[in-house]
């Protein structure tokens, strides 16, 4: 029992910077935009935390600098696929790469520099105490229980307001949005920008609370696995939270199968191969619910305009 | 047309700014930057050689890559498709028949690289087309499973007796090492292979009933659904040939320059990402291809030297190549808007 | 007055011009030596030490031109990164400091048979190519006597980047510490795959203390173990922790017992003056193979230099007492330093892989009263019975 819940109390750290990032993409895949930019626009958001931090010695500072650095970035995103209307596949592509170069430029001198500021574990006065739930969820840092928070925003805003219904016809189908006098551009910038500061503070989370230390790379392939997610938690929000800890737990146990006696490169690839397991239960649901991902995503919205 | 000169003008405008960019946070300026790469990867005799040198498994990639995007399917994995086929080679070099004669064994290690390379291509393609899965995650998933696998093998079962203990395979017998030009590292049975394939691929996709599938389903999957093409097997068969070529690319990287396993970060520095930008950057043109390679191939040299007399960290190059792409996205993006409008159009 | 001051002014500065180039001239040649490092300079570990060394002696050797290093280079590039400092530098000798470079350094050996090659770590030599290393395995097993006073829990934890001999023959060497003291106590192993990573290492150690080890070593390049074990130890939940390669102590003030530290700079002075007096030259370096220990004061035990023990933790080692067959009753603390004079003595009067040794199958690897040869520590792939984790196979 106490193994189980110490390897859970382990799961919401490891988990968290994933849901934040998957969060984000959720909202801009909603409004029909594919960002696959996000390893880059994590790293991103990582380095700047990590510098800003050190600079500053606060921790939040770092945390800010790291949402505006990767909403900077998905606009960069947001210009090729909106107003240029360009590949967006191409374009993820190029920000991921964009993001690994420029963090290894700018990160140079901060591998192996211990990080000034911290964040503490704060345990909830009350919750902490509730058995088995307590210590797991409620006995950690600041930035946890924000994205308890931003979980319930996200969730709460994408189905019970005007602003995610606006979001979620964007995506469906936005010519339809447009006869109905909403400005398709305005929302998928939006969405795009959100989902990069998203990004940027799932980074920072990594940098800064998790390691906390620069390593150039850092973020090893968790862009991607919040892709998955996205896709796997079927573009809602309260099913990110299962994908993300999901993952967290397979980074965790990873060290704790260890003594079992497999070799170590093998459970290194279990977060990949149960990405793509993942996915293939996800196509399973979609096509079996017959939901289907935002039937825009991906395409540019060209307004009817006569020639 | 006022559009055109409004994407070159925006292309130029990205460039500049990045490199600025590099200037503010390095405080090298970026034309002392772009003359040493240029030097040192074109400016004599050994650079050049190193430059071909690097250019063999891009090109290899790059064409195989570009099949694929032809056809609209993304192929991201050659990463891991390059590491199977070092694999595959290794295993026939070491395990198969090390006692076979050269002109046997090296064919043979060609061939089982590329199958090794096609088969891991073909994980994506079969989940493509059965699940409807994203073909980008699942090959990029591959190319990090590739990498531990590599690992696994070299830590366990193929660590060999003779290095110590350390983490690497045995070295391959003479009969398994690719001849080199004189004294450079070029290995060229490779490098004849790939432009042989540039050949090839040319022929395949303009003048073969293949390559005109691959083009129709790249330009407009609706219409060619409509013209009844068997779409799920071109996708298999492209990707098939993808990974293959990018096998190949990993034969030759430990056939020619390691002449054994080794851990994957030691086979390869990133060849299958650099292909992507390659492919696009020689417009997925098999012979403009073969050219972007050598360029990127001094580009790797160049950043090798800019990390010695600059002190850059390696990562410029990234960056660089990012800003290619980005360059690229924005040049091409109206032939591109064209496919869009014309699917999304069809929906 | 003013014209005088600029003549004055004038002649300073054309002398100050010539005699610097004329006593250049004159004197000695200086031997460009360049460094090829596999890590970040500013990690933790193994390439922040070598280039520590690097910048300690370049005071200290005025007849040595140090050209700017090359960091994090690959393994795959090593070939390329010689070439260059051979070429466009001039390098006369150029250190490469990590076991991935061997074949490159053997392969630049044959294309440059004028210029001096040193590799770290390797085991592959010619004609004018040199192996050098610093070994810690001595000071890992002081380590292993004072975890094994330490634990309470018998079960000490070690965190391993990669299982090659190296590392493994650490493991061992602390494990036969442990066992010496305190008999019922396991060594367990985790092991990341990356030399530095500080996340991983910190799910590695944390794994470890959840399966209730209250002592931990590592070889990793970041002081991370060290920082769990002070953030334990703060909590209430004493976690010991022993430094790796650099100074650690100040992550850890109340976890960090002691350490392992390491002097490069002690070879590479030793190598670069045998250059300067032509002891060494492209001709002789078959056979030339450093495997410094502690009596060549190559390595030293501490988490900080010249403090071997953290104050904190000498009284309760003082109090832990133990049967020596040889010392009879004897506190821990007076054993490592009776252990750690016997290891610093010219030659050895210890060594700690000193037959009977079997490994984790119950088989003899080292026969009663013989001491492991130099091949078989670098070849070691095999436990010693109290470590309970496994060698990946």
């Amino acid at each position: 029992m106490n193994f189980i819940i110490e390897v859970l109390k382990a799961t919401i750290p490891a988990g968290t910077p994933l849901l934040l990032g998957a969060l984000g993409e959720i909202y801009v895949e909603r409004s029909g935009i594919l960002n696959l930019g996000v390893e880059g626009m994590m790293i991103m958001g990582a380095i700047s935390a990590f510098s800003m931090t050190n600079i500053t010695g606060n921790v939040w500072l770092g945390v800010l600098i790291s949402i505006i650095i990767g909403g900077g970035m998905a606009l960069i995103h947001a210009f090729n696929s909106i107003t240029l209307k360009a590949n967006q596949t191409l374009s993820g592509l190029a920000l991921t790469m964009l993001g690994l170069g420029l963090s290894g430029l700018i990160g140079k001198g901060y591998i192996g520099v211990p990080l000034s500021g911290k964040l503490h574990n704060l345990p909830v006065y009350g919750f902490k105490d509730i058995p088995i739930i307590g210590p797991i969820f409620f006995d950690q840092d600041p930035l946890v229980y924000i994205s308890y928070v931003l979980t319930l925003i996200f969730w709460f805003f994408l189905f019970n307001t005007r602003f995610g219904i606006e979001l979620r016809s964007v995506g469906e189908s936005p010519d339809v949005a447009d006869s109905a006098g909403i400005n398709v551009a305005k929302i998928q910038y939006l969405a795009t920008f959100i989902g990069g500061m998203m990004a940027g503070l799932g980074g920072a989370y990594l940098s800064v609370v998790y390691a906390p230390a620069w390593i150039e790379g850092m973020t090893a392939g968790m862009g991607w696995i919040v892709l998955a997610i996205t896709i796997f938690s079927l573009w809602r929000p309260e099913r990110a939270i299962l994908g993300s800890y999901f993952f967290g737990c397979i980074r965790v146990l990873q060290y704790r199968l260890q003594p079992l006696g497999i070799s170590p490169n093998l459970l290194n690839m279990l977060p990949f191969i149960f990405t793509i397991l993942v996915l293939m239960l996800a196509a399973r649901e979609i096509s079996r619910k017959r939901i289907s991902s935002p039937s825009s995503l991906g395409i540019p919205y060209f307004r009817e305009k006569t020639l | 047309m006022l559009e055109k000169y409004r994407n070159l003008g925006l292309s130029f405008l990205v460039v500049i700014l990045g490199l600025f960019g590099i200037y503010l946070v390095s405080g090298i300026s970026p034309y002392i930057m772009l003359k040493s790469i240029i030097i040192s990867a074109f400016g004599s005799i050994y650079g050049l050689s190193e430059t071909l040198t690097k250019s063999i498994p891009l090109m290899l990639c790059g064409l195989g890559l570009s099949l694929s995007f032809r056809s609209s399917i993304w192929n991201i994995g050659a990463e891991g498709q390059l590491l199977m086929g070092a694999i595959g080679a290794t295993w026939i070099a070491l395990y198969v028949m090390p006692n076979a004669p050269k002109l046997i064994l090296i064919p043979m290690m060609f061939i089982v690289g590329a199958i090794c390379g096609g088969i891991w291509a073909l994980i994506p393609a079969i989940l493509k087309v059965k699940f409807n899965l994203n073909e980008i995650i699942v090959s990029l998933m591959l190319n990090y499973i590739a990498i531990e696998f590599v690992n696994y093998l070299i830590y366990g079962p193929w660590k060999s007796p003779y290095e110590w203990g350390f983490p690497y395979s045995t070295k391959f017998p003479i009969s398994a090492q690719l001849p080199r030009i004189l004294d450079t590292r070029i290995h060229y049975p490779t490098l004849i292979l790939a432009l042989v394939l540039a050949i090839f691929i040319y022929i395949i996709l303009y003048k073969s009933k293949l390559g005109y599938e691959i083009r129709v389903i790249g330009d407009n999957i609706d219409a060619a659904r409509y013209a009844g093409l068997d779409i799920r097997k071109i996708i298999i068969l492209v990707l098939i040939l993808s990974g293959g070529l990018a096998g190949l690319a990993g034969v030759g990287e430990v056939a020619g320059i390691h002449h054994r396993l080794r851990v994957a970060s030691g086979i390869s520095s990133g060849y299958g990402y650099t292909a992507v930008i390659v492919a696009w950057l020689g417009r997925l043109n098999p012979f403009l291809i073969v050219f972007v390679s050598f360029l990127f191939g001094g580009l790797l040299v160049g950043g090798d030297a800019i990390q010695v007399s600059l002190g850059l960290p390696g990562a410029t190059i990234n960056f660089i190549n990012g800003l290619i792409l980005i360059f690229v996205l924005v040049q091409s993006f109206s032939k591109i808007r064209l496919y869009s409008t014309k699917k999304g159009a069809e929906r | 007055m003013k014209d005088r001051f600029l003549a004055v002014l004038s002649v300073i500065l054309v002398i100050s011009l010539i005699v610097p180039t004329a006593y250049g001239i004159g004197a000695e040649k200086k031997l460009r030596v360049a460094f090829i490092y596999v890590g970040p300079i500013g990690d933790y570990g193994w390439s922040h030490a070598h280039e520590m060394a690097r910048q300690s002696l370049i005071k200290k050797l005025p007849w040595v031109e140090f050209l700017p290093p090359a960091e994090s280079v690959p393994e795959a590039d090593a070939v390329r990164f010689i070439d260059r400092f051979v070429r466009e530098e001039k390098a006369d000798v150029v250190f490469t400091t990590s076991f991935g470079y061997m074949d490159a350094t053997i392969e630049a050996g044959k294309k440059y048979p004028d210029k001096i090659f040193f590799h770290c770590s390797g085991y592959s030599r010619a004609k004018n190519v040199g192996t050098y290393f610093a070994e810690l395995y001595q000071v890992y097993y002081l380590n292993g006597l004072m975890a094994g006073a330490l634990t309470k829990t018998n079960k000490v934890g070690y965190v391993g980047a990669h299982p090659i001999p190296e590392v493994i023959r650490h493991i061992n060497a602390f494990a036969l510490g442990v066992q010496e003291v305190n008999p019922k106590a396991t060594v367990d192993v985790r092991w990341l795959f990356s030399w530095y990573d500080p996340s991983k290492a910190r799910m590695a150690a944390e794994s470890l203390i959840s399966d209730g080890c209250d002592v931990l070593a590592f070889t990793e390049d970041s002081p991370t173990v060290v920082t769990v074990g002070e953030e334990y130890t703060k909590k209430g939940k004493p976690v010991y922790t022993f430094g790796h390669y650099s100074p650690m102590q100040k992550y850890g003030p109340n976890s960090c017992v002691s350490g392992q530290l390491v002097h490069w700079e002690v070879i590479y002075k030793d190598i670069l003056e045998k250059i300067r007096r032509k002891v060494y030259t492209n001709t002789n370096l078959e056979n030339v193979d450093y495997w410094w220990l502690l009596k060549e004061k190559a390595v030293e035990l501490g988490g900080d230099f010249g403090v071997p023990v953290n104050p904190r933790f000498i009284t309760p080692l003082k109090g832990k007492k133990i049967l020596d067959p040889v010392f009879g009753k004897i506190s821990v603390y007076d054993l490592v330093m009776k252990r750690l004079s016997q290891m610093k003595a010219n030659p050895e009067k210890f060594d700690p892989f000193t037959g009977p040794i079997k490994d984790q199958t119950g088989k003899v690897r080292i026969e009663a009263g013989r001491r492991a040869t130099h091949d078989e520590l670098w070849n070691m792939d095999w436990f010693v019975p109290n470590v309970i984790a496994k060698i990946p196979k």
